[in-house]
């Protein structure tokens, strides 16, 4: 019966106590197992000489177990950092307005910078969320060029400084002709070049001929799509489309806010950010219309993830269950395998060993190379996480850290505990093999 | 306590129900060297080991001494040749990654640990006495047959048993190593008036034992 402190209590105890006690839990079974098998015996050097004879087949489930193992843990963590990846690029984003559509559309357009065709919102629109008293920040994000590569957002200077804090290099563009580039973008300050009209393999790369940009600064990373990008003013982005430039006459050659809405030629979606928490609810709320759509990235991010959280735990499931189905052919080899020790079994029991110590000689062999894949798993595994991280940060921008944490580490332990139990099973065919027909094999 | 081997009417079969050995009556005596022969396939090891207690038999009683080993479960027999009985068999069976007196002290690993230090020191001492104390922390893979067939001597003794079973202990070894392992198992087994049984087809064995019985189509002829 559980007291009644107890969830008091355990709910009290850090993080990390839980983690570890829940560690020591799952191993436990194989930890006391171990002990009771081989209470009082000494086997391992008889282990070790049956483990070397027949070193690469050994060798050889070892590494079955750590692949199973590997690919288990890898895909754990690959998952969490991918997730983590994505939160971490959608944080600066608190509330996009767009013109109404699918918000998952939208976010993977604007956050993640996956362009579609949008209508764009007019200059009233801008001017609405501009001016509101709770707004600290109100960016045009009109995206819809590239060069190579790399998308060409128009934005403001303010929006550049919220996304990535102070300039890595160089200094913020201040002219409708200069660029500032994401951390990966492979230009050099001073570097010049003619945006394309479109992305990917509709870019019209003579649709803007005459337009020339340079690069005059580089942000710090961001660990996300915007690392590729290349930020300009707004004003560029309508100048290279024959578009007005944002502000009357009376304003001239102005770079960035406050825009006329007479002269605004519309923006595909606009970074919102209040100063208050709340004030970012009460924003959603106001321009949520029929003309406008506002929704917090993160939101609809924590939906999706919510969607693959399912898909999460299907997936740990299957790792589970696959690393059964392999360690129970890893046993079933083993169950073979120990033919291959029969004669030095049968010599045990002629000798007068008692069963229960060949019992010990054949789980704690069994229980070596489960052990041994296993810790290998995590080594396999932690290789594994590394190169898929880096692969998946190369092709998407998203700074996917992933890394192994309790979650894997339960994982093999509860696997450990699991499998070396089922290694009792050949241990005890051991014992039912007729040792005068095994001494005379 | 003496250890005379009776055999009363023993009938070992085959899973298959056919009679593989048949003893009437065998006697030995505490401390008696016996070898046994015959033709191959004639029962020699199979009365070899129902002696050892590795096998159950039909029907029949056998016992060393008080010990009526044909009763016994097998855990009880085995426990009965952990202290009583030393095993040598034809190629040795030995552990070939261990040293050699890990193999001669192998008993010490099972053994109850008041008893382990007397296990490794009757060890050591067995592998000096057979000529073998300088070998005793290489493996025996690098062993020649006479020298592997000696820590198997060595292991057999480990334990001090009152009783030694061979099985064609020189079949393996060359004419000069099969002679001294004939001098080492008739000398050790007269030094310390052990019981010795050696299964054999080596003339040269037989004439250092007390006496040998031919076992012919299951029948020892006493």
């Amino acid at each position: 019966m559980v007291p009644e402190f107890w969830p008091e209590f355990w709910y009290g105890l850090p993080v990390f106590v839980q983690d570890a006690a829940w560690f020591v839990l799952l191993l436990l079974p194989a930890l006391v197992t171990g002990l009771v098998v081989v209470w009082s015996f000494r086997p391992f050097s008889l282990v070790w000489a049956m483990i070397w004879r027949y070193r690469w087949t050994n060798a050889l489930f070892v590494l079955l177990i750590a692949i199973s193992v590997g690919l288990g843990v890898g895909l754990i963590a690959q998952e969490r950092g991918i997730r983590q990846g994505t939160a971490r690029a959608a944080e600066k984003f608190d509330l996009v307005v767009t013109a109404p559509g699918s918000e998952v559309q939208m976010m993977l357009a604007t956050v993640y910078l996956q362009p579609v065709d949008v209508p764009l919102l007019d200059g009233k629109t801008y001017d609405a969320i501009a001016s509101n008293e709770n707004v600290a920040l109100a960016a045009p994000i009109a995206y819809g060029d590239s060069f190579h590569e790399s998308s060409v957002i128009g934005t403001t200077a303010a929006f550049v400084t919220h996304l990535s804090g102070d300039l890595a290099e160089g200094r913020m563009f201040a002219a409708v002709d200069e660029a500032v580039v994401g951390a990966r973008v492979p230009l050099d300050i001073g570097a010049t070049f003619t945006p394309a009209h479109g992305v990917g393999d509709a870019a019209e790369e003579g649709a803007h001929e005459g337009a020339l940009l340079r690069v005059v600064g580089r942000m710090a990373p961001t660990g996300s799509p915007w690392d590729r990008a290349i930020l300009v003013p707004v004003e560029s982005v309508w100048k290279v489309h024959g578009l007005p430039l944002g502000h009357g006459p009376e304003r001239e050659g102005q770079i960035g806010p406050p825009f006329d809405p007479d002269y605004f030629p519309g923006t595909p979606a606009i970074l919102v950010r209040a100063d208050q928490l709340w004030a970012n609810y009460a924003l959603r709320s106001e321009f949520t219309t029929d003309r406008t759509m506002a929704f917090f990235p993160g939101a609809v991010l924590s939906q999706l993830h919510g969607l693959l959280g399912d898909v999460r735990q299907v997936m740990s499931v299957m790792a589970v269950v696959t690393q059964v189905l392999v360690t129970l052919g890893v046993l079933a080899g083993l169950a073979v395998l120990i033919r291959l020790y029969a004669r030095r079994l049968a010599l045990l029991r002629a000798l007068g060993a008692p069963d229960r110590f060949v019992f010990a000689v054949v789980w704690t062999y069994a229980a070596t190379l489960i052990f041994t894949g296993a810790i290998l798993g995590i080594v396999v595994g932690m290789a594994a996480v590394g190169i898929i991280s880096k692969i998946v940060t190369a092709r998407t921008d998203i700074l996917v850290e992933a890394t192994l944490a309790w979650p894997e580490f339960h994982l093999v332990a509860g696997f450990v505990s699991l499998t070396v139990l089922m290694a009792l099973t050949p241990a005890f065919m051991a014992l039912s093999r007729d040792v005068i027909t095994d001494l005379r094999s | 306590m003496s250890l005379d081997l009776q055999v009363r009417d023993l009938v070992v079969r085959s899973r298959e129900g056919r009679d593989l050995l048949t003893v009437a009556r065998l006697d030995v005596p505490a401390g008696s060297k016996i070898g046994i022969r015959g033709p191959s396939g004639a029962g020699k090891s199979t009365l070899l080991f129902a002696i050892a207690g590795l096998l159950k038999p039909a029907s029949g009683d056998v016992s060393w001494g008080e010990h009526r080993i044909s009763d016994m479960r097998a855990a009880e027999r085995a426990r009965f040749r952990r202290e009583n009985v030393g095993l040598v068999f034809q190629d040795f069976l030995l552990f070939e990654e261990l040293s050699s007196l890990g193999n001669a002290a192998i008993a010490a690993r099972y053994a109850k640990a008041s008893t382990r230090r007397s296990i490794v020191a009757s060890a050591r001492a067995g592998l000096a006495r057979l000529g073998l104390e300088s070998l005793g922390g290489r493996r025996v893979d690098s062993f020649s047959g006479g020298e592997r067939q000696r820590v198997a001597v060595a292991r057999a003794l480990a334990n001090d048993p009152a009783i030694i079973l061979a099985d064609e202990p020189t079949a393996s070894l060359d004419r000069a190593s099969a002679d001294r392992m004939v001098d080492d198992l008739a000398s050790l087994a007269s030094e310390s008036g052990r019981t010795l049984v050696a299964v054999s087809h080596d003339p040269a064995l037989h004439e250092r034992m007390d006496w040998v019985i031919d076992v012919v189509d299951g029948r020892p002829l006493v």
